[in-house]
């Protein structure tokens, strides 16, 4: 998959798949001919379309939000003017696919969604169709090429307008899905010599290993004797969740510290239990509290209560 | 490159060994060797293994070194891997390498305290 | 972009094993892997060198930095002209555990990398080759 120099990001659409997808809409270098001969018409007439354009824009409340200001306005009137006149230009290749692609990212930005992007084509097609057709009157076939050759051109645009909004999106929610990891695996020192690291959710293969390290680290760096590894928030345990879990305990003990293991509901037990696996070696408590008592224990710690002044 | 010196010491009773950080098989080998000498000598409450300097644990060091256990353990000894790296655990256990013949502990230290302290509590990786 | 690592060397006796991590660290650090992959790595390739010493009697081991856009990886072979593996399935199956030291450590190797290919013909010999990789 080649890389886009031209973008800050990678992009979803390299130039082979811009060619496939042309080959699919049929877009061929014929039509590219028309669009050029288009232009001079297309020149003329884009001014009406983009009032017309805004005119609806303006009068939507919903669309009307992303016009603040009469500023606003004009200068998003501008950038439309020369989005249509890239219709016409007669080169779609490398270059219009990375400033078409800009696009879709800027909407993601600001929020457009690709709903009204999409209204605003059809209303493109219903305000460009008389007026292209207008251009031939002496040549209603090549009239007509002419404008399914721009309404394929505007089709591939709002295609590629989707994938990066959609990728823009994806890119957001893995970000996301990153920080959820994050956050819910931590290793808090809960007194000299112990700490305790609630799990939630299930063990992947990639959670694992960063729940493993983090965990390993934080048993080193606190000088821990005792690990509790609470997995109340575990909701259902599997083979490999369960498999994961030995490893880590396994890992734990290498290092010298203890694992007892927290939050083991009746539920999971019973799944433990018919999964076969061999849980024998390792201390088990059904609550985070219960774990406590252990890690004193081990540690030779006890509790007493303060006696009054 | 020539094998690296093993100095077992005695320390507190038992037999304390800082195992250099990327040992080749001769090296190993003959970190058993003089442990059994050395435990013929001053049986002692057992071995520490210092494994904080150590950067690869293979499957042949994994293997000697349970060895070496069992051997101590014959000769009445307990034996303690003391301060292993996490990123070593981590891939031991990938591997799926066991000790089941040794005890573990954060550092020297502690390990040298476990021995001290008479068996029963079982803890065992 | 770093100058991607590669080189090789040969396996011919125990001490090449040392010979061969050693490297291998060098090669991993350099493409930016962190400690616990690098670990992971050189111990990976301490398992197929000492396969090699072993069961082939000698061979050698290749490496190469690889690029793939969005990602960096290391690449190893280990090529030998041995006995070859008999059962490859059987082979890939074996738990492998210590104090028994029976197998070729395989399916353990292969869970410490990303992908692992192996060729093996009976009598002439086995390429073993494995990968890592890091997103950049």
């Amino acid at each position: 998959m080649m890389r886009r120099d031209v973008s800050q990001q990678t992009t979803e659409v390299t130039a082979e798949e811009w060619v496939r997808r042309k080959e699919f809409v049929g877009f061929t270098e014929q039509d590219a001919q028309w669009l050029r001969e288009l232009r001079p018409a297309a020149d003329a007439f884009v001014g009406d379309v983009v009032e017309e354009l805004y005119r609806r824009f303006l009068a939507c409340e919903e669309t009307n939000a992303f016009f603040p200001d009469e500023a606003a306005v004009a200068r998003v009137k501008a950038l439309q003017t020369a989005y249509f006149r890239g219709l016409t230009q007669g080169e779609y290749g490398e270059a219009y696919l990375a400033d078409r692609l800009k696009i879709g990212r800027v909407h993601q930005r600001i929020g457009l969604s690709p709903r009204w992007y999409m209204g605003a084509y059809a209303l493109y097609a219903q305000l460009v169709t008389p007026r292209v057709l207008a251009a031939y009157p002496a040549d209603s076939v090549k009239g007509q090429r002419t404008l399914v050759a721009l309404l394929k051109l505007m089709n591939l645009d709002q295609e590629l307008a989707v994938t990066t909004y959609l990728a823009a999106r994806e890119a957001v929610i893995s970000q996301q899905a990153r920080e959820i990891l994050e956050i819910a695996t931590p290793v808090v020192q809960i007194w000299d010599g112990v700490v305790a690291a609630p799990l939630i959710g299930s063990l992947d293969t990639a959670r694992t290993q960063q729940f493993m390290e983090r965990l390993l680290e934080r048993v080193v760096e606190t000088n821990s004797s005792v690990a509790l590894v609470d997995i109340t928030g575990v909701p259902t345990i599997d083979t490999v969740t369960a498999q994961h879990l030995i490893e880590t305990v396994t890992a734990v003990r290498l290092l010298g510290a203890q694992v007892v293991l927290t939050g083991v509901r009746p539920v999971i037990a019973q799944t433990l239990v018919h999964l076969g696996v061999d849980l024998s070696d390792i201390i088990t408590r059904s609550s985070l509290a219960a774990g406590l008592h252990v890690a004193l224990d081990i540690l030779k710690l006890q509790v007493t209560g303060k006696r009054p002044a | 490159m020539s094998t690296d010196h093993i100095a077992v010491l005695k320390v507190r009773e038992a037999l304390l060994v800082t195992v250099p950080s990327d040992p080749e098989d001769a090296t190993v080998a003959a970190l058993q060797e003089q442990v059994l000498r050395a435990m013929e000598r001053h049986a002692g409450k057992g071995l520490v293994l210092d494994l904080s300097g150590v950067e690869t644990v293979d499957s042949y060091f994994a293997r000697t070194i349970t060895e070496t256990a069992q051997m101590v353990g014959l000769m009445g000894g307990r034996t303690v891997l003391a301060g292993m790296r996490p990123s070593v655990a981590m891939t031991t256990v990938q591997l799926g390498l066991l000790f089941p013949n040794a005890l573990t502990a954060l550092d020297v230290d502690r390990a040298l305290d476990l021995l001290a302290t008479p068996e029963p509590d079982g803890r065992r990786p | 972009m770093n100058q991607a690592p590669g080189g090789d060397v040969v396996i011919h006796s125990e001490r090449d094993i040392v010979g061969a991590r050693k490297a291998v660290r060098l090669a991993a650090t350099a493409l930016g892997f962190g400690l616990t992959d690098v670990t992971r790595i050189v111990t990976a390739a301490s398992e197929l060198a000492r396969n090699i010493v072993c069961y082939a009697g000698s061979g050698r081991l290749r490496w190469r930095g690889l690029d793939a856009g969005d990602r960096v990886g290391l690449e190893l072979i280990f090529e030998d002209r041995g006995p070859g593996i008999a059962d490859l399935a059987q082979a890939m199956q074996d738990g492998y555990t210590s104090g028994r030291g029976l197998g070729l450590g395989l399916p353990g190797t292969k869970r410490l990398m990303d992908e692992m290919e192996i060729q093996s013909t009976v009598g002439q010999g086995t390429i073993v080759t494995v990968r890592k990789w890091r997103k950049t």
